[in-house]
């Protein structure tokens, strides 16, 4: 069962997400912020990160530019209110990014996608 | 191959190589040389570093330009034979002096660029020494520069290797010394590769070698001393796209695996002052107007290259004006995918023509890009691209299938 870890710092989008995810499927641990994330991510080993961009103490695109540094593969997908992170060229170095709703098919569509990704090692 | 060696400094061994191939570039070259020169010190004072002119013996004075240019690093110079042109030979020099030098990391700039920068040398270097394979970079661009990079080389590399190199065939890299035999050893140096082809022929190489590699921002658009992009492109087409075409056929057991694609790590981010594009003016009624001649002159040639479902729609195409233009996506990914396929099955003798009949199709898929993109921003039109993309991607179980 892949594990998927959601960083988000609105209590609501962490329930949401986590009970529609575990659904479908998957396991879903969460993280309330972008705190000690790296350390969260070497202990747990999740196959899949979704990342809220913009939380209170914590940008997400910077987290992103450090889970990229050490992690080269780990899928990380982009979760956000609005779309002008795009500009942020830092950006590109997630797999997918989804805008937050409350129907969850686009963002389930593209774990999957992410989750299917194949590459010779 | 080298032909003629100048290492005033004795040079035997180095940590940095900085490479700037070159023909007739005498003008130039001191610039470029002084700016990797102070970028080399600022970044990486620490370290053993070499300048290297890679040339294709010019008679210009390029050679006394280098090594007469400010600066304290020391230089080599290398040279191909005369007569023996082409940037890819002057590379394969490159390859084989990085080689015996033992050098850890390689940034290759190229000669003509007039606005490098020190931190160029510090973007494309620093990723290397900890620890990346290779490193493209991604400069600031006009949604209308480097058409054949946004239309097939990056769509196609991407759904092929499965890695997001948004700027692979750009002419200036770094990449780890040890990827030097790499180079040497791969089994396609055909003569495209040792001219226009070399550049994607590296990238291509190292996206299948499955060593880490990144793109690294630059901060700000590239610009060229002298360079009409329109002046070699035939020669430029059917380099590059043969070059492609040859690596899929070595790689196919690699291609034939990847699903969908990843994104890479991105350096550089830290830049403060990122340069607006350079403006790229586009002749819409131009292009049409190759797109109608090429019709003409090659579309008895298409029947045998692609599926049945493509040539109508081609010829759909055909009929539409210039107002209402449009060349879907997923023909064109199928046109790639199948003139790949003939290729590959083909003899060599046949191949030219092959792709002197995707020229125009080519142009026709810019003119359709031009046309959708006309009102979009530079992030837009950049998500327009990464959507196109996808619709490769979705459509390779097909590539695979008519491949086998």
């Amino acid at each position: 069962m892949p594990k998927i870890l959601v960083v988000d710092d609105e209590e609501h989008i962490r329930l949401l997400y986590s009970e529609e995810l575990k659904e479908v499927g998957y396991e879903v641990i969460t993280a309330e912020s972008g705190y000690r994330l790296l350390e969260t991510i070497e202990e747990e080993k999740p196959d899949l990160v979704v990342l809220d961009i913009k939380m209170v103490d914590y940008n997400g695109l910077d987290l992103l530019q450090d889970i990229r540094n050490r992690y080269y593969d780990l899928p990380v997908i982009l979760s956000t209110a609005y779309d002008t992170f795009k500009e942020d060229m830092k950006s590109i170095a997630a797999d997918f990014y989804v805008v937050k709703s409350f129907d969850l098919t686009e963002l389930k569509k593209k774990i999957a996608m992410a989750l299917e990704t194949r590459l010779p090692t | 191959m080298a032909f003629y060696e100048e290492n005033p400094h004795k040079i035997d061994s180095a940590d940095i190589v900085a490479a700037i191939p070159s023909f007739s570039e005498a003008e130039g070259i001191g610039y470029v040389v002084e700016q990797v020169d102070r970028g080399l010190r600022e970044h990486f004072g620490h370290l053993k570093s070499v300048i290297i002119n890679c040339d294709n013996h010019s008679s210009d004075g390029t050679k006394e330009a280098f090594f007469a240019a400010p600066g304290q690093v020391p230089r080599m110079y290398l040279s191909t034979p005369p007569g023996v042109r082409g940037k890819g030979n002057n590379l394969r020099n490159l390859f084989e002096k990085v080689r015996e030098l033992r050098a850890e990391a390689v940034v290759v700039i190229e000669a003509d660029v007039k606005n490098v920068q020190p931190l160029w040398v510090k973007n494309l270097a620093e990723p290397i020494l900890k620890g990346v394979g290779y490193v493209c970079p991604l400069y600031v661009r006009h949604k209308y520069e480097a058409t054949m990079t946004s239309s097939i080389i990056y769509p196609l590399l991407r759904c092929l290797y499965g890695r997001r190199v948004r700027q692979p065939n750009v002419g200036d890299f770094g990449f780890k010394g040890k990827m030097a035999e790499v180079f040497l050893d791969s089994p396609v140096w055909t003569e495209a590769v040792q001219n226009f082809g070399v550049d994607i022929w590296m990238t291509n190489i190292a996206l299948s070698s499955r060593m880490p590699v990144c793109q690294s921002f630059m901060g700000g658009p590239k610009v060229h001393r002298v360079k009409d992009p329109y002046a070699h492109l035939n020669v430029l087409f059917q380099q590059v796209l043969s070059t492609i075409f040859d690596l899929m056929m070595v790689y196919a057991d690699f291609w034939k695996q990847v699903k969908w694609s990843k994104p890479t790590a991105l350096f550089g981010t830290d830049v403060h002052e990122v340069d607006t594009p350079i403006l790229v003016e586009v002749n819409a009624a131009r292009l049409h107007e190759r797109f109608l001649e090429g019709y003409d002159e090659h579309s008895a040639t298409w029947p045998r290259i692609f599926d049945q479902t493509v040539v109508p729609k081609l010829q759909e195409i055909h009929g539409m004006g210039l107002q209402h233009f449009s060349f879907p996506t997923q023909t064109w990914a199928k046109i790639l995918f199948d003139a790949a396929t003939a290729y590959h099955k083909m003899n060599a003798s046949e191949r030219g023509t092959l792709l002197d009949s995707l020229l125009p199709l080519y142009l026709g898929k810019v003119l359709s890009f031009v046309k959708k993109t006309e009102r979009m921003s530079l992030q837009q039109a950049e998500e327009y691209i990464e959507n196109e993309c996808t619709i490769f991607e979705e459509n390779k179980p097909y590539l695979v299938k008519v491949w086998e």
